[in-house]
């Protein structure tokens, strides 16, 4: 491994400073018997911090690709650096001890505890058990489970959502700089997977990891990713920021992929704090009078200072139209869903406290997207 | 004189018979499990690459003819085996053991092999994924999860060496058997009933403690996670 | 008809004959790759008669053992195995067979568990012991000894059948019964159809398990190949021995080879 360290840590054009940390060079893998390439002659360069999701139709080589940067799978030519090391020769079961593995419902070993699970590879290591121990409870606060009540249990007891966190914990357990998840939420049923999503990436927010991610489901690299790679069969297709495959698609083959729904798509892609909000006044529950304000939303708010209902809408009657809120720091697509949901043609978009900030029009939506996109 | 009568007017002779065919099929059983679990264990490879020569061809070609090999001897009867082995190793313990033993290999082998290539693929895919080396996922994961499969073929195997052990008195091994030639040769004369079949039932006690035994060791060596 | 037609009609059928050839050696090598475990243990069996012959071709026997050994003994007391596995298998197969299909009847299944439970304690059942108990009985000879091995055999390929028939797919049963079959019309046309495979696995069970307790039939007067493994212990004579048992074993593993390839041919047949 000595002769490796000297790799020189190359930079992307586009990461802004930060150095690569996952860098595949003409990677390609032809399995035995086969005279396809899987994947061929694939660059991919992903910089340290953001999660990258690799997508594309079964068979399009995004597992395979994954799966070669941990070695799983042998690449049969190319190179693959890590932090600027060249890893394609090392001992494999050495270099997976240093990278994070998250499969699809977990693959929780069934006869281990919660706690011995997640301390898979810090026994590895050769920690101690105390750091262990203290390790696992830590890990388990971060993913949202209760130490004391889940580090005993085995993992039939657990559901399939708490199983996932718990995969994810252990894939974190020796802070390794570099995960890789494989379709981990693929099996999970919508609403937990919702859930899951979002506190993966609270998660990411405080432990900041390099993430290789494999999805077929679009709305989730959207979501998730930092960038999205498209692959079709073996190739690299696309490699941008979510906003451009969505709304720019390299090619034919992209913009199949990605399909009619983009637009709807990038509505999750726009948060509601980035927006330019319709203003809202509020008024005391009982206080009187507030017609003449003509232009400004009025609503009621209760002793809290929470928007309980309408009280005076622009250009129109207010009663009957029911009052609905959505939380600033979500996104336009949340915001459309919550009006969908309750025939409401307006929605107030709420600070984390529930007082109003704004308003959010079905109208205006419309307006707003199309400025947008001409900005960018 | 009725039945519980010879048992009681018998009782250290029938005692020490009973337990003589208790360790003998614990001997069996423990040398054959043993030798299955370790051969088990050795040829459980993953399917071998059709294209490429390695190791796994040898393992994979031990399994199969083992197991092949085995079964057929399952089905040779008892008495033959016996009187196959009386030159070799002469009359006595020795030929009742290894004789047992034979027919012990092909039930552990058998879920021996089943276990270990039925642990689910994503768990051995995660095992590895978290830099687990091919022993190690051998033998802290697949082990302890085909260990409840492997633990019943032990079991089962245990309750056919029981009746097969009977035999085994043909070549002068010991155990019950004793108790049914004696009273088939004295056929006619005083309690050879009653001594034919007390050794033919109490087969069915020795079974008993030995179902005992297994559902303690079942109790106490398959992981909590995966108790049913 | 035209020369040339006749050529172009010679090539054809020359072609087609070929193209057939081609077809059978490609079925002939998907035969081979599927079953050629079934001829290793011939192999094995032939192996071991050569062995044998061989090794007693070279002693020189006493008159006793030619006496023992003469072809007329040994293939009477061959016989006499076969017939006494034979019939014990057919009576086996005629009680517990439709014993076992009642037991899976929607009103016995409460009585199934228990029969299961007791099917696989009894495998501790010595069948020798049982056949003595049967001389007890009913005396030496012949049909005691098929008694006692059909009441040996009986729990387990009992326990087999109950355990294929549970096997059947159950959204079969119910796809079945969705479409207006009587439970009548579901058993013969559906579960016993499906089951097949299972009945014939219980037939090879019932075999191996008689043929190897009818060699302990000697014991009770009732003859067949155990009779020779008696005469040699008796004698003390290891070459009579050693033919006794490779006579036995090539016997045993022949009889399951058979039982093996019928079963392998039910299967392939009822898909």
């Amino acid at each position: 491994m000595s002769e490796t360290t000297d790799q020189p840590v190359v930079e992307t054009p586009d990461g802004a400073g930060k150095p690569d940390m996952i860098v595949l060079e003409g990677v390609e893998k032809i399995y035995p018997g086969s005279t396809q390439p899987a994947v061929s002659q694939l660059d991919l360069s992903i910089p340290q911090g953001e999660i990258v999701m690799l997508i594309g139709p079964s068979g399009c080589g995004k597992t395979t690709t994954l799966k070669m940067i941990n070695r799983l799978i042998e690449p049969t030519s190319g190179r693959i650096l890590l932090d600027g090391k060249d890893v394609t020769h090392v001992n494999g079961d050495q270099l997976r001890r240093e990278i994070g593995y998250v499969i699809q419902q977990g693959g929780l070993f069934p006869h281990f505890s919660i706690a011995d699970n997640i301390g898979v590879v810090p026994k590895m290591l050769g920690w101690d058990k105390q750091r262990i121990r203290q390790r696992a409870d830590e890990l388990l606060h971060l993913v949202g489970l209760e130490p004391s009540t889940f580090r005993d249990r085995y993992p039939r007891q657990l559901s399939g959502g708490q199983q996932q966190r718990v995969g994810v914990a252990r894939a974190l357990a020796a802070d390794p700089p570099v995960m890789l998840m494989d379709e981990p939420f693929g099996a999970i049923d919508p609403i937990t997977r919702d859930r899951l999503q979002d506190e993966f990436l609270e998660i990411q927010r405080t432990v900041g990891k390099t993430i290789a991610f494999v999805t077929h489901d679009l709305q989730e690299a959207v979501k998730l990713g930092d960038k999205i790679a498209v692959f079709a069969t073996g190739r690299l297709e696309q490699y941008d920021d979510p906003d451009t495959v969505l709304t720019r698609p390299a090619n034919d083959f992209v913009s199949d992929f990605v399909g009619g729904g983009a637009a709807v798509r990038r509505l999750s892609l726009l948060e509601l704090a980035h927006l330019e909000l319709h203003p809202i006044e509020t008024d005391e529950a009982g206080a009187g009078g507030a017609a003449g304000r003509n232009g400004t939303a009025v609503a009621e708010v209760d002793g809290s200072g929470k928007p309980v209902s309408w009280r005076h809408l622009p250009g129109g009657d207010a009663t009957g139209v029911p009052l609905v809120t959505v939380p600033i720091s979500g996104t336009v697509y949340d915001a459309v869903d919550v009006m969908l949901d309750s025939s409401a043609s307006l929605v107030a978009v709420v600070d984390e406290e529930g007082r109003a900030q704004g308003v959010l029009h079905w109208n205006d939506l419309v307006g707003g997207l199309r400025t947008r996109e001409r900005d960018a | 004189m009725n039945f519980l009568d010879y048992l009681a007017s018998n009782s250290q002779q029938i005692l020490f018979l009973t337990q003589a065919h208790f360790l003998v099929v614990l001997i069996a059983v423990g040398i054959g499990s043993a030798i299955s679990v370790a051969l088990g264990l050795a040829v459980s490879t993953g399917e071998p690459d059709p294209r490429r020569f390695s190791l796994d061809w040898f393992a994979t070609g031990i399994r199969e003819g083992g197991l092949v090999f085995t079964a057929a001897l399952l089905t040779v009867p008892s008495l033959a085996l016996f009187a196959l082995f009386l030159p070799i190793t002469g009359l006595g313990v020795t030929t009742a053991i290894i004789v047992l033993t034979i027919y012990t290999l092909y039930t552990v082998l058998r879920n021996t092999v089943a276990g270990l290539t039925t642990v689910d693929r994503a768990i051995l895919e995660s095992a590895r994924g978290l830099g687990y080396g091919r022993l190690r996922r051998l033998l802290t994961i697949q082990l302890p999860l085909a260990w409840p499969v492997i633990l019943n073929g032990i079991r089962v195997t245990t309750l056919i060496s029981i009746s097969i052990a009977v035999v085994g008195a043909v070549v002068q091994g010991p155990g019950l058997g004793i108790l049914l030639l004696n009273g088939i040769s004295r056929i006619g004369a005083a309690n050879s009933f009653y001594q034919v079949l007390a050794g033919t039932l109490l087969c069915l006690v020795v079974a008993a403690v030995f179902e005992i035994f297994f559902a303690i060791v079942q109790r106490l060596t398959i992981p909590r996670g995966i108790r049913v | 008809m035209s020369t040339a037609t006749t050529e172009t009609v010679d090539a054809q059928a020359e072609a087609a004959v070929e193209e057939g050839e081609k077809r059978e050696q490609t079925r002939l090598a998907a035969l081979w790759s599927q079953h050629y475990d079934l001829v290793i243990l011939p192999a094995i069996i032939v192996l071991l008669l050569v062995f044998l012959f061989l090794y007693v071709g070279t002693r020189q026997l006493d008159t006793i053992e030619q006496r023992v050994l003469a072809p007329a003994n040994v293939g009477g007391l061959l016989w006499q195995q076969i017939l006494l596995a034979g019939a014990s298998t057919v009576l086996v197969l005629l009680i517990a067979v439709p014993l076992g299909i009642a037991l899976s009847r929607r009103g016995a299944r409460r009585v199934q568990g228990p029969v299961l439970a007791v099917g696989g304690f009894a495998q501790a059942l010595p069948p020798f012991g049982v056949l003595l108990l049967m001389a007890f009985w009913l005396d030496f000879g012949f049909t005691t000894a098929v008694v006692g091995l059909t009441i040996a055999a009986l729990l387990p390929v009992l326990r087999n059948t109950v355990v294929g028939l549970q096997q059947v797919d159950q959204s079969l049963i119910e796809a079945a019964r969705g479409m207006g079959m009587t439970s009548r019309q579901t058993l013969f046309r559906v579960e016993i159809p499906l089951a097949v495979p299972v009945i014939v696995a219980g037939l090879r069970v019932a075999l191996v398990l008689n043929v190897g307790t009818a060699t302990l039939a000697s014991y009770i007067g009732a003859g067949g190949l155990g009779e020779l493994v008696q005469q040699a212990l008796r004698l003390n004579r290891i070459n009579v021995l050693l033919v006794a048992g490779g006579i036995i074993a090539a016997l045993a593993l022949l009889i399951d080879w058979l039982a093996g390839v019928v079963e392998r041919i039910v299967v392939a047949r009822s898909g």
